[in-house]
C-alpha cells in the first residue's frame, strides 16, 4: 500500500503531459525535471539512469557501431533492477533492433549471420524471415507494415511520428494501475523524453523557417543597396 | 479466563482508537504529499490542497468519540462487545482513512491540472467519508444496547 503511493509528493510536482503532437514545449525543462527526480530512492534512481545510458539518443555516441551499442545494452540490461523498467528497455530496444532491420535490409544488406546486430527474442525470426515485408512480426507488431511503407516512400517525418504514437501507446498501455508508484514515474519519463524529441524537430524546423525568411528579407535589402 | 476476557475488552476499547489514529496517519500523510507536491508546481490554490489532504483526520475523532461511548467499568460480560464493536469499528475507520488518503491524492493531482474539476474530483472521498459516518453512527447505536 505504501509502495504504490510512495511518489506521491514527486508526481503531484510534475506538471501534466497533454498529447504527444499538441505540445510546442516539454511541460517542465530539463533541468528542472532532474532536479525533481532527486526525490527518487537511489536504487529507483540508478534503474532510470541505466534507462536513460541506453534510450537517451542525446547520450547515445554516433561513432560507435550497432555491435557495440548491443554489447552495452546486454551487459547493462541485465543489471536493472527493477524489473518495470528492464521490461521497458528491452521492448524499446527490441524496437530499435526491427527498425535497424528494416533499414539493413532497405539498404540490401543480406540477413545477419550472428546476433550481434541487435537485441531482444525476435533475432532469430528476423534472420529466418529476411525477405518478409514484416518478417512475419505483424500479429506482434501490427505497426511494422506501415514503417516498412514509410521508409520506402522515403517519408521521414511520417516515419518518426509512426514511431512516437507506437511508443507513446505502449507507455499508455503499461501505464495502467499506476498513479503515485515508481512505474508512474518512469512513464513520465519515458513520456517527456518523447516529447522534447518532437518539440525539439519542431524547433529545428522553426529555425529553418527563421533562416529562410531572414534570407527572403536580406534579398530585398541587398537589391536595394545596390541600386 | 475471566482476565483474558477483560483483556480484550481493553483491547476493543483503545483498538477503536488507535486504529482510527493509524488510519488518519497514512490517510493524511499520503494526501499530504500530494498536496506538497501540487504546491511545488502551481502559483495558487494552496489553501484548497492542504484543506483536502486533512480530510482523513475526521477518522481519528470518530474513534475517540467511539472509544468515550464505549468506556465503561469492564465486566466479562461486557468485555467481549467492547472488544467486537471496538475492533471492527476501528478496523472500517482504518481502511476509510488510508482509502480517504487515496481518492484525496487523486483529488488534488487532477485539479491541479484541471482546477475546474476540483468539486466533483472530491465526491469519491466524501463518498468514503460517508461510509466510515455510518460505521461511527452504528458503533454508537451498539453501545449504547451493551448492558453494564
Amino acid at each position: 500500500m505504501a509502495d504504490s503511493y510512495r511518489y506521491a509528493m514527486l508526481l503531484s510536482a510534475l506538471p501534466s503531459h497533454g498529447p504527444l503532437f499538441g505540445a510546442k514545449q516539454t511541460p517542465l525543462s530539463r533541468i528542472r525535471l532532474t532536479q525533481r527526480l532527486t526525490l527518487l530512492e537511489p536504487v529507483h534512481a540508478e534503474s532510470l539512469g541505466t534507462a536513460a545510458r541506453l534510450l537517451d539518443w542525446a547520450r547515445l555516441d554516433p561513432t560507435r557501431s550497432d555491435a557495440q551499442a548491443m554489447e552495452l545494452a546486454r551487459r547493462l540490461v541485465p543489471g536493472i533492477a527493477h524489473p518495470f523498467v528492464r521490461d521497458l528497455v528491452t521492448w524499446r530496444l527490441e524496437l530499435r533492433t526491427l527498425m535497424a532491420a528494416l533499414r539493413r535490409r532497405r539498404r540490401g544488406d543480406p540477413a545477419p549471420i550472428d546476433d550481434r546486430w541487435g537485441f531482444g527474442r525476435w533475432l532469430g525470426q528476423i534472420r529466418r524471415n529476411w525477405g518478409e515485408s514484416g518478417f512475419r512480426l505483424k500479429g506482434a507488431f501490427p505497426w511494422l507494415p506501415e514503417a516498412n511503407r514509410l521508409m520506402d516512400a522515403g517519408d521521414a517525418v511520417g516515419l518518426e511520428r509512426l514511431l512516437l504514437v507506437t511508443n507513446w501507446n505502449h507507455l499508455e498501455r503499461i501505464s495502467d494501475g499506476h498513479h503515485f508508484d515508481f512505474e508512474a514515474v518512469v512513464i513520465y519519463v519515458m513520456r517527456w523524453d518523447l516529447v522534447a524529441r518532437w518539440t525539439s524537430y519542431e524547433g529545428e524546423q522553426a529555425a529553418r523557417r527563421f533562416d529562410a525568411l531572414v534570407a527572403a528579407g536580406m534579398k530585398g535589402v541587398d537589391a536595394s543597396v545596390a541600386v | 479466563m475471566n482476565e483474558l476476557v477483560i483483556a480484550l475488552g481493553w483491547a476493543g476499547l483503545y483498538g477503536v482508537m488507535a486504529l482510527s489514529a493509524i488510519g488518519s496517519i497514512m490517510g493524511c500523510a499520503i494526501a499530504g504529499q500530494a498536496a506538497i507536491g501540487a504546491m511545488v508546481d502551481s502559483d495558487s490554490g494552496y489553501g484548497r490542497y492542504i484543506g483536502v489532504s486533512v480530510m482523513p483526520s475526521s477518522q481519528v475523532i470518530y474513534g475517540i468519540v467511539v472509544m468515550f461511548t464505549l468506556q465503561r467499568d469492564l465486566t466479562p460480560e461486557n468485555a467481549p462487545a467492547l472488544f467486537g464493536i471496538g475492533l471492527l469499528a476501528g478496523l472500517a475507520l482504518l481502511f476509510s482513512g488510508v482509502r480517504q488518503g487515496q481518492t484525496c491524492a487523486s483529488a488534488i493531482h487532477a485539479s491541479k491540472t484541471k482546477p475546474e474539476i476540483f468539486g466533483l474530483s472530491l465526491a469519491p472521498a466524501a463518498i468514503v467519508e460517508g461510509f466510515a459516518v455510518f460505521a461511527f453512527v452504528f458503533a454508537l447505536v451498539l453501545a449504547g444496547n451493551i448492558p453494564g
